[in-house]
């Protein structure tokens, strides 16, 4: 099986579940820290509207329990996929990105603004439908080899479907709609920049980690 | 013969071929939400197929995702299309307005007593049962906090287990107090999420 | 129109999105079907085992409450007292099972006892994050839910 991510520069157990760090992963895990640490610190942007061909504008303010509200999801977002950059067990990271996925709801659900809450809701239901393919394929994985640690399986020796490896890059690609930010556009509409960056962050970090998981079991 | 375990794909497969394009059809909102839980059960279709204690074990987190996800999407919806009464204006069952609070404080301490997961359903079940009954004005944020400070609790009978083993006894008896409180605070919570101004 | 601007122009549209992701669902379970028939693995960690005769049946997890008790676990190393937190019963559930058959079907069951090895030791972390998703997905709707009592 080829290795991308690495030699192990740091394994954490705890008990069934490993936590295991290669410098690939490692490298995607310090950009989490970075930019929870970021969203800790920095104050949300004030958006500004300018109606057209006037001199009008209106500022839209973030109320401060809006504020904490959204603060606390990004960096429960942060959390999650810092989780999901280490898990080292195949059902814990499915269940880490399904975390990131209603955290990322979350982050743009405090807004009040219809259009913002029309496209959190669709991506909502996007993120919720997504736990077939992700549940499906770590158990589908689990029946036909016997085990759910990303080592034991990247040490070989398992035949390992390819249906349920795409399962599972499938409900990662539902929980964040990584490669396909397009689709994200509407929901980014949401004032208060550093929390909004959290959530394509996060999608994109999750999505490069099932890319490697695929690649090496 | 043909083995179980592929023919249990088959049919898994199939229905979420199936639920999948009912949702693809679907195009209004509160359907779509409705069609998810179709799918949430060939989710644990999957999780079961595998058959063993630890397919037992992964059932419950599978379904514990579903059901909270269900939980905010419902109340995003709710916002989202500006529904804030109820429709009636509360439960209109008069054998509840007599009933007597004793009921309640029985189902709660029978709850304790079973400790655990269904000691929390059954705690809870009486505190909503209380809640019906009384004209309240309970204090959410109250609730919530306990709610929080439980599951910290139980983050810290999983660090026991994992950094001091031999202290298991004591980590048992602290995850099984917390799931209690936690359990039966949200049970309690959702039960008197009514929408509408303290209804 | 460049066939890429027409593709980010359809996938732009939210209301577009749950579509297309059930189509790209449908495709993978007609991958699946037709990958089939995938084979069963025997050799299954923590396997299941039906004792009619138990008390706890179909729950029952086997060994004695607080003793050890045989679990095939995938890193046995890191969990020393494995198969010591299996099957314990509360008190109350431990009478019902004394004296009755059908323990295993009622409410007041509690599969494995009050904590199950699986989901409290081995496999602890599923159960952490699990309870911090219910957590997040309940801190959202109570938000949405207070923010409208104000």
């Amino acid at each position: 099986m080829p290795d991308i991510g690495g030699i192990d520069l740091f394994v954490l157990e705890f008990g069934d579940i490993l936590h295991y760090y290669t410098p690939y992963t490692t490298t995607l895990f310090l950009l989490a820290l970075i930019f929870t640490a970021l969203a800790i610190v920095s104050r949300p942007e004030g958006q500004i509207d300018i109606a057209f061909g006037g001199d009008a504008y209106y500022a839209k303010e973030t109320t401060l329990p809006e504020m904490r509200f959204r603060r606390f999801m990004a960096i429960a977002c942060g959390l999650a996929t810092m989780g999901a950059m280490g898990s080292g067990d195949l059902f814990n990271f499915t269940l880490f990105a399904s975390l990131v996925g209603i955290t990322n709801v979350g982050i743009v659900a405090a807004v009040k603004n219809r259009h913002v809450l029309n496209a959190a809701y669709e991506y909502g239901i996007v993120a919720m439908v997504a736990t077939l393919p992700l549940f499906g394929g770590a158990a589908l994985i689990l029946a036909t080899t016997g085990t759910l640690s990303i080592p034991a399986l990247a040490a070989g020796g398992f035949a390992v479907p390819f249906v349920g490896k795409a399962l599972l890059v499938l409900g990662v690609i539902g929980e964040g709609m990584a490669p396909f930010y397009a689709a994200k556009a509407e929901m980014f509409r949401a004032p208060g920049a550093p929390y909004v960056i959290m959530c394509s962050l996060s999608s994109l970090l999750i999505f490069l980690r099932v890319v490697e998981i695929a690649i090496t079991i | 013969m043909i083995p179980a375990y592929p023919l249990g794909l088959l049919v898994a497969f199939a229905s979420a071929g199936i639920a999948f394009f009912a949702l693809m059809r679907e195009t209004d909102g509160l359907h779509r939400l409705l069609l998810t839980d179709l799918i949430e059960v060939v989710t644990l279709a999957f999780i079961a197929l595998v058959g063993t204690d630890l397919a037992e074990a992964l059932i419950l987190p599978g379904l514990v995702v579903g059901a909270s996800e269900l939980i905010a999407l419902s109340e995003i919806y709710r916002i989202k299309e500006g529904y804030t009464r109820p429709p009636a204006d509360s439960l209109q069952i008069e054998v509840m307005e007599s009933a007597p609070a004793i009921l309640a404080a029985i189902l709660v301490v029978y709850g304790i007593v079973l400790s655990g997961f269904s000691g929390g359903a059954v705690a809870g079940l009486g505190v909503i049962f209380y809640f019906l009954c009384r004209d309240h004005n309970e204090r959410f944020e109250l609730i919530e906090t306990a709610s929080g400070y439980s599951w910290v609790l139980w983050i810290i009978a999983f660090f026991v287990f994992m950094i001091f083993p031999e202290y298991w006894f004591f980590a048992v008896m602290l995850a099984g107090s917390a799931i209690l409180v936690k359990v039966m605070a949200k049970m309690s919570l959702i039960g008197t999420m009514r929408g509408g101004p303290n209804a | 129109m460049l066939i890429i601007t027409r593709i980010s122009r359809f996938v732009s549209n939210f209301q577009n999105l749950v579509a297309l992701f059930a189509g790209a669902c449908i495709i993978i379970s007609l991958i699946g079907i037709l990958s089939l028939p995938l084979a069963f693995e025997e050799h299954q960690l923590y396997p299941k085992t039906l004792d009619p005769a138990s008390s706890l049946y179909p729950y029952d997890r086997g060994g004695v409450p607080f003793g050890t008790t045989e679990v095939v676990a995938q890193y046995p190393e890191n969990s020393p007292y494995v198969g010591y937190v299996t099957t314990y019963l509360t008190p109350l559930s431990q009478y019902l099972a004394d004296h009755t058959h059908y323990l295993g079907t009622t409410i007041v069951a509690h599969p494995g006892g009050i904590i199950d090895e699986i989901l409290y030791n081995t496999r602890g972390l599923d159960t952490v994050v699990e309870t911090s998703i219910l957590f997040t997905a309940f801190a959202i709707a109570s938000y949405l839910y207070r923010r409208e009592e104000e």
